[in-house]
């Protein structure tokens, strides 16, 4: 009996024993899934894009992979406009997300109440739209002689020569309103956290509304506001449905260039250039936001 | 056989279908959409394939061995958006009528499918697979004239067609169908249809009747950001406006078209340059003028009630046309291919190329389609079909539709251009007008 015991005793730190030996693996096998997905999804296409981007030659005669970093030379000489363009459309574009989005957001997170998500999914509601649909249907409306215009020019209130398709304030309006949900969610996750209780603690110690909002509210919703920055910059910037669809000439974005190198030109290596570059520049762009604006306790993944 | 009362129901089928019917190069809604979501993926796609294309290495396949298999029992014919004749049976299922009798005649299916929304997507999707050696899946391709076009003959990615197996397109091919400086003697492509870009305008906008290029310069004539310019076309339609053939030009030539191009973005008249979908503006009236196709004009002139618009056929010495062809052409590692050819020479019989005509209203590469045309408009007269009849007897009369031989003298054909030199030099001198 004593001797079954020992055996019970001795069988169990056994067990425990495989586990502990294992137990530093198992994480990375639990992430083995994820991981081979980024493999394959994201790294693989990566190398095959940097890969091509070094290519030289043509469809013609042939792509040969020669190191040819004059692909990367050329397109940055030959396209800086387009990519400058880019960023400050983009600039403004989440300027203005972030103004219409915060007043927003913050009215349904602070007054919203038991309506609170029913009015969430109306800024959603865009979404179940495909994307380019809801850019066209901007060109009805906006039509010269169209649904707001038409009228406004017969009523004498708009000179007859009056547009705005095809001018880069279309452009800029037509990403504002496409990308306004990106802005939206975060802001609204990282002010719906925000313990009300706060700001009537802050008003109890005679602070006024302002006060409130600037010293509380704000920091508080800091996190949101870092994270909507990124995520409504870093797409728009590579955009290029709205540039197409609403633009005119002196509009084309980077995204625009990439989508005619590539289909138009054929010239497969300088678009794998192009989208190497443009993604490099928002990485380091968005690095040095985060160094310079980034909260540090707050991460983007807390508040998204 | 009830051709009468086939011809009557078709009749109502195809005043249904029509109006609601886009025309074939202005799908931008759908075609937006499609290369919108589509060269994201094609573009990883092509990266995966992009191994050494040039070489046609193993000897080129002999057409008579591979037209000369015994056809399969269905082809896959992929062509674009409204290109064919359409209509409803009774249970208001669509289908196409013109195949419909091949089937009939020859026990083959054709598989049709509306997918080529452009040639450059298009491409982009079926590259990867031919780079490859793999099957597309497609035994008819319709590609226009141009880069991919000659990216595809010069890669050996399409099949060399066997000139023995087609009876009909020797026979009924016009002269501009027929060996094109593009694919001398229809080595490996068939037009499908064609058409002419030129300038069209609209009556009650202008300032006065367009007639030239010049005009598109001219704010005092088309109004400023008011004129739409087809950013592929742009260059050759110049280059033959300036009195150059494009089939003989070069880089100095090139330089010129693109000094008018600049000189017109300078003057303020351009509006847009278009890659497609230029005709949402033209109809609604955000544009006075600009760079047309000539079925999309002639469609909504005398089929869609826009009597306000104008296609320009340019007098002798002030101008020209630019000429292009939709071409059909055989996939290597089509599994058909003599089913391919057979249904590709069937539309070289006037009375299958007229009912395509009919109903796409560009042009035919067939001989006598318009004699059949007048002839349906005659009996659609007897039948009581009026409106019908005069619309068809309008068609029949359209310059661009049934050209003369005046008008076919004004246009050519776009630059050839054959070597990655020359596309990177074109491209070169032409893509900072439209991308600057």
């Amino acid at each position: 009996m004593a001797t079954g015991t020992e055996e019970r005793v001795s069988a169990a730190p056994a067990r425990r024993g495989a586990y502990a030996r294992h137990r530093r693996t198992v994480p990375y096998w639990l992430t083995a899934p994820a991981g081979l997905y980024l493999l394959v999804f994201l790294v693989l296409p990566m190398v095959i894009l940097v890969y091509t981007s070094l290519q030289s030659g043509g469809l013609f005669g042939g792509l040969r992979f020669s190191w040819a970093w004059e692909n990367y030379t050329d397109g940055i000489l030959q396209y800086k406009t387009q990519f400058l363009r880019s960023i400050v459309i983009s600039g403004i574009v989440t300027v203005a997300c972030l103004l219409l989005a915060y007043p927003m957001t913050y009215w349904i997170a602070f007054y919203g109440q038991r309506w609170k998500s029913s009015i969430l999914l109306l800024i959603l509601v865009p979404f179940f739209v495909s994307f380019v649909i809801r850019t066209v249907q901007w060109r009805f409306m906006l039509g010269d002689n169209g649904l707001i215009f038409g009228p406004l020019k017969s009523l004498g209130l708009l000179p007859q020569g009056f547009r705005v398709l095809a001018t880069p304030f279309a452009v800029v309006a037509g990403i504002t309103y496409n990308y306004l949900p990106f802005t939206a969610l975060p802001l609204y996750v990282a002010l719906e956290r925000i313990d009300k209780s706060l700001v009537e603690a802050a008003k109890d110690l005679y602070a006024s509304k302002w006060q409130a909002f600037r010293r509380v509210v704000w920091p508080l919703s800091l996190p949101g506001v870092f994270a909507a920055f990124l995520l409504t910059f870093v797409p728009a910037t590579g955009d290029y449905v709205n540039a197409a669809v609403l633009g005119g000439p002196g509009t084309r974005m980077i995204g625009n260039i990439i989508q005619e190198t590539f289909l138009h030109s054929v010239n497969y290596p300088l678009a794998a250039a192009l989208s190497v570059v443009l993604m490099v520049a928002m990485l380091i762009l968005a690095s040095i936001y985060a160094r310079v604006l980034g909260t540090e306790d707050e991460t983007l993944t807390a508040a998204i | 056989m009830s051709e009468r009362e086939e011809r009557a129901r078709v009749d109502g089928m195809l005043q249904e279908a029509l109006r609601a019917r886009l025309s074939r190069r202005s799908v931008l809604r759908g075609a937006g959409v499609g290369a919108a979501g589509l060269s994201l993926s094609s573009l990883l796609a092509a990266c995966g394939g992009g191994g050494p294309g040039g070489e046609d290495g193993e000897g080129k396949p002999n057409p008579s061995e591979i037209f000369g298999q015994e056809p399969g029992p269905v082809v896959n014919f992929a062509n674009w958006p409204l290109y064919l004749d359409q209509a409803k049976d009774k249970e208001g299922n669509v289908y196409y009528p013109s195949l419909k009798l091949f089937t009939k005649k020859t026990g083959i299916e054709v598989n049709y499918e509306t997918v080529i929304q452009s040639n450059e997507e298009f491409f982009g999707k079926i590259q990867p697979q031919l780079a490859a050696g793999d099957p597309t899946g497609w035994d008819i391709i319709v590609i226009t004239n141009g880069r991919q076009f000659n990216i595809l003959k010069a890669n050996g990615w399409v099949y060399e067609l066997d000139p023995t197996r087609r009876p009909n397109f020797e026979a009924n091919a016009t002269p501009f169908a027929r060996d094109p400086a593009y694919d001398p003697g229809n080595k490996v492509s068939m037009p499908w249809q064609g058409g002419f870009t030129g300038i069209w305008y609209d009556v009650n906008k202008t300032n006065g009747p367009i007639t030239k290029l010049d005009d598109l310069a001219n704010p005092d004539k088309v109004g400023r950001n008011s004129v739409g310019m087809l950013t592929a076309d742009m260059p050759d339609f110049v280059m033959i406006n300036l009195g150059i053939d494009p089939a003989t030009s070069g880089p100095e030539e090139w330089k010129e078209a693109a000094k008018w191009l600049m000189m017109q973005r300078e003057s303020g008249t351009v509006r847009q340059y278009y890659d497609q979908g230029y005709v949402d503006d033209m109809t609604a009236g955000n544009l006075t003028a600009g760079m047309g196709w000539s079925g999309d004009v002639v469609y909504y002139k005398l089929w869609a009630g826009y009597s306000n618009l104008e296609f320009v056929v340019p007098q002798p010495g002030e101008g020209g046309l630019l000429l292009w062809q939709d071409n059909m052409m055989v996939p290597v590692g089509a599994e058909n291919p003599a089913g391919a050819l057979m249904v590709m020479d069937w539309y070289y019989q006037p009375k299958i190329a007229a009912m395509v005509t009919e109903w796409v209203l560009y042009l035919s590469p067939c001989k006598g389609v318009r004699e059949v045309i007048l002839k349906d408009a005659e009996q659609a007269l007897e039948d009581g079909y009026k409106g019908y009849a005069n619309k068809l007897y309008q068609t029949a009369e359209a310059e661009v539709a049934f050209p003369s031989d005046e008008t076919l003298n004004l246009a050519k054909f776009g630059t050839n251009i054959t070597t990655d030199e020359q596309a990177q030099e074109w491209d070169a001198i032409f893509l900072p007008i439209s991308q600057q």
